[in-house]
């Protein structure tokens, strides 16, 4: 497990003519190989910059990022091509391209002005193939392929590209629950098996607790927070993410709740049963009061109210507008 | 049956079948263009005589030589030359609907050459004594000064729609200007201007055929050093760099051999219309690749080939007269480029 990618008392933002606009100060990071580390943070506070420094695009005001012994900047753009490889949220997809060629598209900055795929280049094309499992469709076309298979081509692209770090600007974003946790899983395999350094910048945080070594978390004002999602759990540092007097995560169900009101009413029963009961109560801002005993039984489950019982949320909730309303 | 034979023993190559298919029919478009015309000569005639260099009649040779051959060739470089821009400005600026003409550098050319003609009263020289250098020279300077000038809009914007108005705005601007000259210029340069307006692919000389296959050279040269960097383009500019692609350099080589390649064809042959849109969509439906490996060299056949057949409807009507050049592109063209744009999902597929 080697550091990669290092960033010391970093301040980056935009120069405009005389003026420069600070966006992020005093960050300090550590990305390592064979880990997968998400980056998150509310919109705005800005990963892209962050995103755009390691990539060389702009230059920090202060402090360094170094990629293995240097700054990005620094290297000249076909040697930063063969230590980074990206896959953005959107890329613009040309209809008639196969897998295979897209995959070869990797291999750009290894070949001569042509753009003639050597043998070597093609043992990387089939791994990257192997490695994403897109092996079965590599002739298929890329404007037939699903969002999800599309991304994972990407993802087989920056792979060929043979760097050690891959960063990818929210890659999941516009696909669908199954998609995004195979591809964040595939990522994960990746790293560990290539012992690549990828970095993840995603909204997803159930995702990136489930699939990530390392979190990043970013906050207004605040400085990066890095560190094992699971320690970051217990510690409470992930609740940085929220607004504090709205959102907490419920380290128990290891997902973002709201803080609660005083509510009404007092529920006894097994603890998971509760806590669905409670959901639904407050998903429908429930306005009732009770003095009377709510509880829930399990076997077959049910909701004994006093002396009446209620065999489903939805028949509670339907007698309890008239009886209890 | 042969036909069966060659196609299924091809389907592992397809793409080597369509290009010797396209070549094939490159030669035949060839063959027939030279034959036909006012006086129409037999292919065998021909081919003895180029061959041989002995001829049956002396008139044919004339024609031949001096008529016929220049000219078959300057359609056939022609055709390179605008498929050629169009497919690169298609590519660079992500646009399907990219072109030499719509990003105004055909009316650059166009205001090159007007300057020369219309303005040459005004400016101290007639426009009788212009040579076919003169107007190359003009041309390709107006090309190139109107691609810079939208490039460096280019530059600011990154948005190829608003890259695309940016065009059309230049080319009216431009022509409002030839129209300003042409308003106030002389019944003689008007004329000349005007012809040179409808594209005419005939009437060069073996010098100017050979000027203007050098340029074509010069000007598609670059394209073989950069394919490999119009292929990362295919996915964007962010892409391409993180490709260690110099998106700056790029430019800089669109801009040139662009200019080169559209301008030169515009200064000899006049405007061109819809080769340089419409061939590389062909290609792309032929080939059904995004490789500009097989697109560039496809693009230029096709785009020959067109032309050649350009030519030959041109001058089927039988008279001594030929249609002009650039309403009978217009004609096979706009039919395809609307085809295209009628098509489902025309831009993804791009």
């Amino acid at each position: 497990m080697d550091q990669v990618l290092t960033g010391k008392n970093l301040s980056l933002g935009y120069e405009k003519g005389q003026d420069r606009k600070v966006i992020l100060s005093d960050l300090n990071f550590q990305l390592y190989s064979g880990q997968l580390t998400c980056l998150l943070g509310p919109n705005g506070v800005g990963k892209s910059t962050l995103v755009k420094a390691i990539l060389g695009r702009i230059r920090p005001f202060e402090g360094e990022i170094k990629l293995l012994d240097k700054s990005p900047v620094d290297y000249p753009r076909e040697k930063l091509s063969k230590k980074l490889s990206v896959v953005l949220s959107e890329p613009i997809i040309p209809a008639q391209m196969t897998v295979e060629q897209l995959v070869g598209l990797g291999r750009t900055p290894y070949l001569k002005w042509s753009g003639t795929l050597s043998e070597l280049d093609r043992k990387y094309v089939n791994e990257a193939l192997a490695a994403t499992k897109m092996d079965f469709l590599r002739k298929e076309r890329l404007g037939e392929l699903s969002d999800g298979q599309r991304q994972k081509a990407m993802i087989a692209r920056a792979l060929s590209q043979d760097g050690e770090v891959i960063i990818l600007d929210e890659p999941t974003s516009h696909l669908d629950l199954v998609n995004r946790h195979e591809i964040m899983f595939l990522l994960q395999d990746i790293a560990k098996n290539q012992d690549k350094a990828i970095l993840v910048v995603t909204h997803d945080l159930d995702i990136a607790i489930e699939t990530a070594h390392q979190l990043w978390l970013m906050n207004c004002g605040s400085p990066l927070i890095a560190g094992l999602p699971e320690d970051l759990i217990l510690n409470a540092q992930i609740n940085e993410l929220l607004p504090k007097d709205r959102f907490f995560f419920d380290p128990k169900r290891g997902k973002v709740n709201l803080r609660s009101e005083d509510s009404g009413w007092e529920i006894q029963g097994s603890e998971d049963l509760v806590f669905w009961l409670e959901k639904a109560l407050r998903k429908r801002k429930s306005t009732f009061r009770t003095e009377e005993r709510i509880q829930v039984l399990e076997n077959p489950f049910r909701i004994q109210v006093g002396d009446r019982i209620y065999h489903s949320i939805a028949e509670f909730f339907e007698e309890s507008q008239t009886s209890l309303g | 049956m042969i036909c069966i034979f060659i196609v299924n023993s091809m389907k592992t190559n397809q793409n080597a079948f369509f290009f010797i298919l396209a070549a094939v029919a490159l030669v035949f478009l060839f063959l027939i263009n030279l034959a036909l015309g006012s006086v129409s000569i037999p292919v065998d005639t021909i081919l003895s005589g180029l061959f041989t260099g002995e001829w049956e009649k002396s008139s044919h040779r004339e024609i031949i030589l001096n008529y016929r051959f220049p000219k078959s060739l300057v359609a056939v470089m022609a055709g390179i030359a605008l498929s050629l821009s169009g497919l690169q400005m298609q590519t660079f600026f992500r646009n399907p609907l990219a072109g030499p003409y719509v990003l105004g550098i055909s009316s650059g050319g166009g205001f090159g050459v007007a300057i020369l003609l219309l303005a040459g009263s005004f400016l101290g020289f007639s426009g009788m004594v212009i040579s076919s250098w003169a107007t190359a020279i003009a041309g390709i300077l107006g090309a190139v000064s109107v691609l810079a000038l939208v490039s460096l809009v280019a530059w600011r914007v990154r948005d190829s729609m608003t890259l695309l108005i940016v065009g059309i705005m230049f080319g009216a601007a431009v022509s409002a200007i030839i129209s300003v000259l042409a308003f106030f210029s002389e019944a003689e340069a008007l004329k000349l201007y005007t012809i040179w307006s409808m594209g005419s692919l005939g009437g060069l000389g073996w010098n100017q055929v050979g000027l203007l296959g050098l340029l074509l050279a010069i000007g598609a040269f670059p394209l073989l050093l950069a394919t490999r960097s119009f292929n990362a383009l295919l996915l964007g500019e962010t892409y391409a760099e993180s490709m260690g692609i110099n998106p700056v350099r790029l430019r800089w080589l669109v801009i040139i051999s662009t200019g080169i390649l559209a301008g030169s064809i515009t200064a000899f042959c006049g405007p061109i219309a819809f080769v340089g849109i419409a061939v590389p969509h062909l290609a792309r439906l032929v080939w059904k690749s995004a490789d500009h490996r097989i697109l560039f060299p496809g693009s230029a056949l096709l785009g020959a080939g067109l032309l050649l057949l350009c030519d030959t409807i041109g001058q089927l009507p039988g008279s001594a007269q030929t249609l002009p050049i650039n309403a009978v592109t217009s004609l096979v063209g706009a039919p395809v480029v609307i085809a295209l744009v009628l098509k489902r999902n025309f831009s993804k597929e791009f």
